[in-house]
């Protein structure tokens, strides 16, 4: 018969003690809350260790990016991508070398070359890239290359790419050109007089 | 405002009294509905919301209309509603078509007859029978009986089970329940809630409110062994072993969607509205304010029973977010062995009571 109060008692007793842990984590949620809201609260990102200087480390390989005004248009990372993710399409400049404001374009690279064609296009599928690194040893003017590394200091490091739809994940990295900035440019030059 | 008075009012404007009674039970039984699914849109919220704290989380969360569910997560049920409203409304083909259409209706039927005798307030409730409490727990049956067509009519090994459960556990608890209830119309004599709730008023000792819960030791362990076959009437966690998540997918529920699952949902919370009701009438002061004498006319009441409501149904959620799921054995265990001796004590401890102090 005690054993029957006693089994009573245990169970309101221990059941009030679950209903006070629950109480306690419910009103200091504030403190003890666990969730982020992701795309508007990140957790921080901790501090590479890597076991070496970070500038020595050359392969860290984030996402590519491209310093579009340095850009010749020479299609040699095109050619070098294994999965032809890079999709390239350039027009003859009208005047060789010299800024056109109208199509924001840039006659020199920081490497001094002087430009030939205006880069219309220059598509990267990220979903396609297999972060290889071939196309950025052929780039010339170095203008092609892994965000990450030595060139953090060139372009922040996002570790996450995450967009909400499929076909942002097609970086655009040349000029919106209007079709009728691409025809001017395609317009034949007026022939000299004989 | 009750039905009789609706009726009587539009006797004096003429003879027609087939019509005036259509009319007075459709003008009560709107406002009854919009109750029931008012409840439910904010219940489900604030579950969701309670689970979540309890749980560490927060719950549903959004930043504004639009992409997330509005700023936090207000919308959600909204949102829940509707994807419940377009969902595809799937029959299975071998179960019995006429009775699985028919049990949402049942259950909803079972829920929406209790929620009617629920005494709002001193003037807002629906039918003031002088059976009320008696009439609140037989058609709290009603709905057992949709929940075993349910689960015979699907064809389905778990709604079988889940309909087995809850109908074991629903008779099983009905006694306690009922048991419960008797101290309280012993105390006051009736078993019309208006009255029961009128018992109620004045003081114990010039500062308690004279609610029956505060009245003497017996009546004061009867509310909770009301309250706990009330919360396994409703088939709420602890007692859910009928829809069981884990063994039986979703228990009797488990072959219905879209629409007749949303039934099901608004008649589990109208429940958890009717049970609650009763046990605010029953032992906490109904629409009495807590503070005797003060703040007790008109609009005054409503909020206090609503206050009483709210706080019964959030102790139920609590009781569903703390405690796990008893075992069958268990649940009977507690129903047969624990629950009806107390509350055969209660009865027999109350009418002592009576004879010496009442």
């Amino acid at each position: 018969m005690s054993r029957y109060f006693q089994n009573i008692y245990d169970t309101l007793s221990t059941l009030l003690t679950g209903m006070s842990i629950t109480w306690k984590h419910m009103v200091n949620i504030k403190r003890d809350n666990v969730t982020l809201q992701y795309p508007e609260e990140r957790w921080p990102r901790p501090e590479r260790n890597i076991g070496f200087e970070h500038k020595n480390y050359n392969v860290i390989r984030s996402r590519l990016h491209v310093d579009i005004d340095d850009c010749i248009g020479c299609l040699k990372c095109e050619r070098a991508c294994p999965v032809d993710c890079i999709k390239i399409d350039t027009i003859k400049s009208p005047t060789r070398g010299e800024d056109i404001p109208d199509v924001k374009h840039t006659g020199e690279t920081s490497n001094g070359t002087k430009k030939a064609l205006v880069v219309s296009r220059f598509t990267i599928d990220m979903s396609e890239c297999c972060y290889c690194n071939l196309c950025t040893y052929p780039c010339p003017e170095e203008c092609i290359f892994m965000v990450g590394g030595p060139n953090s200091s060139k372009h922040p490091i996002d570790y996450e790419f995450s967009e909400f739809d499929r076909t942002d994940l097609i970086y655009q990295f040349a000029k919106k050109l209007s079709t009728e900035q691409k025809d001017g440019l395609q317009k034949p030059l007026p022939k000299a007089k004989a | 405002m009750t039905v009789d008075t609706l009726i009587n009012w539009f006797a004096t404007m003429g003879d027609f009294p087939i019509l005036a009674f259509i009319l007075a039970v459709v003008i009560s039984g709107i406002p009854l509905f919009l109750v029931m699914a008012l409840n439910a849109m904010i219940a489900v919220y604030v579950e969701r919301k309670v689970s979540a704290f309890m749980m560490d989380r927060v719950g549903p969360m959004g930043q504004g209309p639009g992409l997330h569910a509005g700023k936090w997560g207000l919308l959600q049920t909204a949102a829940d509603a509707i994807k419940l409203l377009v969902k595809e409304d799937t029959v299975p083909e071998s179960s019995d078509k006429f009775l699985f259409k028919m049990a949402p209706y049942i259950i909803f039927i079972g829920a929406f007859l209790g929620l009617a005798a629920v005494p709002f307030s001193s003037s807002l409730q629906v039918a003031d029978f002088n059976v009320g409490v008696f009439y609140i727990i037989a058609v709290g049956s009603i709905g057992i009986i949709g929940i075993v067509m349910a689960g015979w009519a699907s064809n389905n090994k778990w709604s079988l089970y889940g309909a087995m459960r809850s109908a074991a556990q629903i008779i099983s608890y009905e006694i306690p329940a009922g048991l419960s209830i008797i101290v309280p119309i012993m105390m006051a004599g009736t078993l019309n809630l208006q009255e029961l709730i009128i018992f109620q008023s004045g003081t114990i000792w010039g500062i308690l409110p004279n609610w029956i819960i505060f009245n003497n030791p017996f009546s004061f362990i009867a509310f909770f062994t009301f309250f706990i076959s009330a919360v396994a009437e409703t088939n709420r966690t602890p007692f859910d072993i009928p829809e069981a998540e884990s063994e039986l997918v979703a228990g009797w529920m488990t072959e219905y969607s879209g629409f007749r699952w949303a039934v099901f949902f608004l008649s589990e919370y109208a429940n958890m509205l009717v049970v609650s009701g009763l046990a605010v009438a029953g032992f906490l002061g109904g629409w009495q304010s807590p503070i005797p004498g003060l703040f007790n006319t008109g609009l005054w009441g409503l909020f206090w029973f609503m206050g009483k409501l709210g706080f019964l149904i959030f102790v139920m959620m609590w009781f569903r977010w703390t405690f796990p799921r008893l075992r069958v054995d268990q649940l009977m265990h507690v129903c047969w062995k624990v629950l009806i001796p107390i509350t055969m004590f209660n009865i027999f401890g109350v009418g002592i009571w009576k004879l010496i102090f009442g």
